[in-house]
């Protein structure tokens, strides 16, 4: 079985190969390391171009605005999300412009697919991994692709769909075996994803925290508890329906999020859940401390220690 | 005897001044909110505007106003978008720095400096992919091309041959401070020469010789698919935003009620028409003009 990043290219590849008229761009996409496996054997249709750009991403970012704006879908594929901090402008105003006057059924689309340096030992300016939460800055609808069910879902239902969003990979998975798994349910959205069913806890992962959350369910399925596992995706107004359920019938939650941030976007389903009015235990594992240096970007999880909390806490009431 | 091309590029250029000075005057009142006007720059707006053919864009900035009333034909659909009214021009939507008009060629405008040359140069990439025949301009200032994306966009449209003309508006002020005050000085036409891209300079508020000159521009962008670039020498003649006067001891004074004229220099267009067409003529326009009548 390919790996997490080569079968994600050959994923992101296949679909880029039937977008009409579709610019793929972005710096080295065809050439030398293919921004680490993610633009590898990319074709498009005829009318179609995959341009190799200078190192501009301000540019870049608006270039893909005015095409979304003149009718073309335009693909941006990008090294890190720390460069697209030079593009905040144009997703918060430009795209504030066109999607406040301009009916975005009759334009064309914009992508930026990427990767996420949360692997660690690349420096401090190389480490920006609160992916959600840059793009709840701009409301901007995003996706991590996590497993072979989420990435078939997401690239169909948003690649060259009229809009903008960003889609994302996580460098520290690309050696990593690509999961295979099955769904359980996905909101319209693509903002929550169930691949379980179980009755002792309910797992969500948010930004690049689902394989960490993947891990901690097979930890308990070892120690013969079941729970029902989710991954979560940054979208404006999202449909966290199906895990506000879930929370009501298992009564004790696993939050896992990775973003650097201090403003996670998990918050957002805890107060969900509290607004719902359901007693529940929680976990919350997230990134206590940050050490802005150079340091192994791992998520620290204390499995053993979750399970047996959760193995030994009876259900409130 | 003037062409009565001439005759018709001066009358839009007094037709823009004249609805300027109606904002001018609404914002005196306290009726509408400030304004970016551009008393000083509506030789080159009716040029630019004159030369647009059908699948064209143009791309704008927050002082759009001249462009806009240009592209319009009209002030109503103006006027109402300043008031925030839903028979604005941009229903309601957009306002004075975002107005944008795309069934008149206009499909963006932006109020942050340097934004919009980036989405100008996507536009023309998508024209250039859909097989369309257009081109598309983009505006921009003396304090916007000190942003990094003047340099990237110049260097990204000549590197994908885009169709595209950067007009640099250069009118000695960013917001309250000229070139001088901030920055060294900046060859535009060094940049251009760097990047081989053709450079043209256009003096003298004239708008027949702007027309033809812009023209003969958009002919050669066409011939050579590839960017050009454009700096106007121009003066904003009224302050930043708002009403002028803004204040009773505001150096600066504009009022309807002593003619379309504004100052008696080479940079007030209408000044520049008046010197040049024969008194009758000159009045038998200004006539037509001021004889629209205006109500809130």
């Amino acid at each position: 079985m390919a790996n997490y990043i080569t079968s994600l290219n050959q994923m992101i590849a296949a679909r880029c190969a039937k977008v009409p008229r579709g610019v793929l761009f972005g710096q080295n996409i065809n050439t030398g390391t293919f921004i680490s496996g993610l633009s590898k054997n990319l074709t498009v249709a005829e009318g179609g171009r995959i341009i190799n750009n200078a190192n501009c991403e301000n540019t870049l970012c608006g270039a893909g605005f005015g095409m979304m704006l003149g009718g073309v879908h335009a693909v941006y594929f990008a090294k890190q999300l720390d460069f697209m901090l030079l593009g905040m402008d144009h997703f918060c105003n430009t795209f504030n412009f066109i999607r406040c006057s301009r009916n975005l059924e009759s334009l064309g689309s914009f992508q930026i697919i990427m990767l996420v340096c949360d692997q660690g030992f690349q420096g401090p300016q190389s480490s920006f991994d609160s992916y959600g939460d840059f793009c709840s800055i701009a409301r901007i609808p995003c996706y991590t692709l996590n497993n072979n069910r989420d990435a078939e879902d997401i690239l169909d239902m948003q690649l060259a769909v009229p809009g903008f969003r960003m889609i994302a990979l996580s460098s520290r998975l690309c050696r990593t075996e690509f999961l295979q798994l099955e769904k359980v349910y996905r909101s319209d959205d693509c903002s929550v994803f169930q691949y379980t069913e179980g009755a002792d806890a309910t797992i969500v992962g948010f930004n690049f925290a689902f394989h960490e959350g993947h891990l901690l369910f097979q930890k308990m399925q070892e120690r013969g508890l079941s729970a029902e596992l989710f991954s979560a995706n940054y979208v404006p107004e999202p449909s966290w329906d199906r895990i506000i359920e879930s929370v009501a019938r298992t009564r004790r939650l696993v939050v896992l999020d990775d973003s650097k941030s201090v403003h996670l976007p998990c918050y957002q389903l805890l107060d969900a859940i509290h607004e719902a009015g359901i007693s529940f235990r929680r976990v919350i594992v997230t990134r206590k401390q940050v050490d802005f240096g150079m340091t192994d970007d791992k998520f620290p999880v204390d499995y053993e220690g979750i399970v047996s909390q959760l193995a030994a806490a009876p259900s409130p009431v | 005897m003037p062409a009565q091309r001439d005759l018709q590029l001066a009358l839009r250029v007094m037709q823009i001044r004249h609805w300027q000075h109606i904002v001018n005057e609404a914002m005196k009142k306290g009726v509408m909110g400030a304004v970016h006007t551009a008393f000083g720059h509506e030789a080159i707006a009716v040029a630019v505007s004159t030369m647009m053919q059908t699948e064209d864009q143009l791309v704008l900035t927050h002082r759009n106003i001249a462009y806009n009333l240009a592209r319009a034909g009209a002030l109503r659909p103006i006027y109402d978008e300043y008031k925030q009214r839903p028979s604005g021009v941009s229903r309601a939507r957009l306002g004075s720095m975002n107005m944008a008009n795309p069934p008149r060629g206009l499909p963006y405008t932006s109020s942050i400096l340097g934004n919009n040359m980036p989405v100008a140069c996507g536009l023309a990439l998508a024209q250039q992919v859909l097989g369309k025949s257009g081109i598309v301009t983009v505006l921009t200032g003396d304090g916007a091309m000190e942003e990094g994306t003047f340099y990237e966009s110049l260097q990204f449209s000549k590197s994908q041959k885009l169709r595209i003309i950067f007009v640099v508006e250069n009118n000695k002020y960013a917001m309250a401070s000229t070139p001088e005050d901030r920055r060294c000085p900046i060859a535009i036409e060094h940049i251009c020469r760097a990047m081989d891209i053709p450079f043209l300079k256009l003096e003298g508020n004239l708008v027949a010789d702007y027309a033809m000159q812009l023209e003969e521009c958009r002919r050669a962008v066409l011939d050579r698919q590839g960017p050009s670039c454009i700096e106007v020498d121009l003066l904003n003649l009224n302050r930043h935003a708002g009403a002028t006067p803004g204040w009773p001891t505001d150096p600066m004074n504009i009022d309807a009620s002593r003619g379309l004229v504004v100052r008696e220099s080479v940079y007030d267009p209408v000044h520049v028409l008046k010197q040049r067409l024969a008194p009758d003529v000159y009045a038998g326009i200004e006539q037509q003009v001021l004889s629209e009548t205006w109500s809130d």
